[in-house]
């Protein structure tokens, strides 16, 4: 796993210290994605895990308390990622907004798809308010400000189309909701290549874009 | 006595649903009954051609039929007052539309179904489609050794929608069937060859099968399917050139290129039924692309069916009109078309029908013309009246569930091309 690149020198240089520590964490986080779509979430331990990611397994604790602190920063990662392709994918930008929202989830989920166990199992714990993944947790709190201003800007985006009226912050907040219950149906999803997430995202979306546009339920 | 009891509420907001271009009920039927009233745009003008009042008899004998029910109307026609037979050419050309797919989702759907992105298996492929297929659309792309392909994809799930729309109307018939206006077993015909059209690979089968069995015919082109690109969801096949029919019509071919293409369209259906046995039961319009000297290509085998009774006997006793004969003679033929479960006394009120049916396609008598003039929609209209009866009757036949939607199909197409066949003669062509 590669370090994050700093082209040009940051306006507030990291140490050497932050750097390595940075990329001790992804290492760890690769080793142990690799583990899961190898062997299953259940049957990796956290000795397998220290061992491919070449660290002291007491080493390991230090970075990731438990498996939903490996979860969160794994999140994390993804989003960062989504972000990026979705300021730089020219065809998705100019599409229209069910597409661009669609684009977003689905990815998401193929990046998810080999360790659909793994998510499954921190997916559970991460409904009770006691964890840290719970969406009003606050060791959560801020990469999910980061997901909802993202939305936020994407919705924004189509306001000033004209596709949706604006939404505000509403907007985004309704659309994690969605983006949850999806996951959840796709952890469930049995049909062959999860083609029935496929199809309910798109009718989803579909209908709520034109919902938004007809300004409320028109039957 | 209909299907399913008009409701006007639920109709109406069918219709404004429909006009999402997607079905919140998961519903890829209702779909399609919403469709007949969404393409009102598009086909205004052929609409307009109509009478105002025919088109309204339209709308009111669709109304009244929702989902599939409303698919089991296209191939039964099965209301109790007269139909218009434009009214039938526009139940023919219903077609199954599923909703449309954007770039994204047709490759999301492409991967699930192959596992691969289409850039890993071909050198082009196109975002947009060029053509909606019955299920889904299709993209035109490149293979890796340079040839033009067609890309099917199928809308996901539909193969549960429509599982769960027949579900649904079985429940909703269970008066009809008790009756027997709509028997089981042609429900179980519809689901069987509206199942087998969501899997490509069976399609891709069915156009190895059909490739080989007519290539006899230089004017025909029938695709390749390509099996390594092909998948459940996903068919491969090469691209065949020409225009649908409206498209061909606008270029206003002579009259003795549409009498060689009707005759071409008859013949091919007289090969299938009595060499084949074996029939393309979707005729809908975009599946036939024409040429301007007269080549046809054929695409779409998702709705394939195979004849199970001696279909050349029962062509052969039509044209000689073999029931005259005799009582023999007569339980014979209606044997043929109704099976063993219809009795003769009830069958035989069907004569007058067949006789009507006869006349119209194989003319007799030595004064007689012996060209059928596709154009006057007599056909279409004795055809309706029959299927019609034979509802009213109780005397239907699984059998013929798709037979008589390939011939609506046939003859509607004939009908827009207002070809001009001798029937007869080409049949004679065919049955050896």
């Amino acid at each position: 796993m590669k370090a994050p690149l700093h082209k040009s020198p940051p306006p507030r240089p990291r140490g050497k210290r932050i750097e390595n520590k940075e990329r001790t964490r992804q290492a760890i986080l690769r080793a142990a994605l690799d583990l899961f779509a190898e062997k299953g979430f259940y049957q990796t331990t956290t000795r397998a895990i220290s061992r491919k990611a070449k660290i002291a397994e007491g080493t390991l604790f230090n970075y990731f308390e438990t498996k939903e602190d490996l979860a969160l920063y794994f999140f994390e990662q993804e989003l960062a990622q989504i972000v990026d392709w979705y300021q730089h994918d020219k065809r998705v930008r100019k599409a229209g907004l069910p597409e661009k929202l669609f684009a977003i989830i689905h990815r998401l989920l193929e990046r998810l798809g080999p360790y659909e166990e793994f998510i499954g199992a921190v997916y559970l714990r991460a409904l009770q308010p006691s964890s840290r993944l719970h969406p009003l947790s606050l060791s959560a709190q801020e990469q999910n400000l980061r997901y909802l201003r993202f939305i936020r800007e994407v919705l924004a985006e189509a306001a000033a189309e004209g596709e949706i009226p604006n939404l505000g912050d509403l907007g985004a907040y309704g659309f994690a909701l969605f983006h949850l219950a999806v996951i959840t149906y796709w952890l469930q999803d049995r049909s062959a290549g999860k083609e029935n997430t496929l199809a309910l995202l798109d009718r989803c979306l579909k209908l709520a874009t034109h919902t938004l546009r007809k300004g409320g339920w028109d039957w | 006595m209909g299907l399913v009891k008009e409701s006007s509420g639920a109709v109406h907001r069918g219709l404004r649903l429909g006009k999402l271009g997607l079905s919140i009920t998961g519903s890829y039927l209702g779909y399609q009954a919403q469709n007949i009233f969404l393409g009102e745009r598009q086909r205004d003008q052929r609409r307009r051609q109509f009478q105002t009042q025919s088109s309204r008899r339209i709308r009111a004998e669709l109304g009244s039929l929702k989902g599939a029910a409303m698919k089991l109307g296209q191939l039964l026609s099965l209301q109790t007052q007269a139909l218009p037979e434009e009214a039938i050419a526009e139940l023919a050309n219903l077609q199954m539309h599923a909703p449309g797919m954007h770039p994204t989702l047709a490759r999301a759907q492409f991967k699930a179904s192959l596992g691969k992105d289409p850039e890993e298996v071909f050198r082009r492929f196109e975002d947009e489609p060029f053509a909606a297929a019955s299920l889904g659309q299709v993209h035109r792309a490149v293979t890796r050794a340079g040839e033009t392909v067609a890309v099917k994809i199928q809308y996901p799930a539909i193969r549960a929608a429509i599982e769960s729309d027949l579900k649904l109307l079985r429940s909703a018939t269970l008066p009809a069937r008790m009756t027997g206006y709509a028997p089981g077993d042609i429900i179980d015909e519809i689901q069987r060859g509206f199942l087998e059209e969501t899997d490509y690979v069976h399609e891709a089968r069915n156009i190895e099968f059909f490739r080989r069995e007519l290539n006899g015919f230089d004017y025909l082109t029938i695709p390749k399917a390509y099996g390594d690109l092909t998948s459940e969801r996903v068919l491969t096949m090469s691209f065949v050139e020409g225009e649908i029919i409206s498209r061909f019509l606008e270029r206003k071919p002579s009259q003795a290129v549409r009498d060689l293409i009707g005759t071409r369209l008859v013949e091919l259906y007289y090969s299938q039924l009595h060499r084949l046995k074996t029939l393309h039961a979707d005729h809908h319009p975009g599946n036939y692309l024409f040429q301007p000297d007269g080549r046809i290509g054929l695409v779409d085998f998702g709705c394939v069916k195979r004849i199970n009774f001696d279909v050349s006997d029962l062509i052969r006793s039509c044209v000689g009109r073999t029931w005259r004969k005799g009582h023999k003679e007569a339980a014979h033929v209606l044997h043929l078309v109704f099976g063993p479960r219809v009795p003769y006394a009830r069958a035989r009120k069907m004569l007058p029908t067949l006789e009507a049916l006869a006349a119209s396609l194989y003319p007799e008598g030595k004064d007689a013309d012996p060209l059928v003039h596709f154009g006057k929609a007599e056909l279409l209209r004795n055809l309706a009246q029959a299927l019609k009866k034979a509802l009213r009757d109780k005397v239907t036949n699984p059998e013929f569930a798709f037979i008589s939607r390939a011939e609506l199909g046939l003859y509607s197409l004939l009908h827009q091309l207002n070809a001009r066949v001798n029937v007869r003669e080409t049949w004679r062509r065919c049955d050896c």
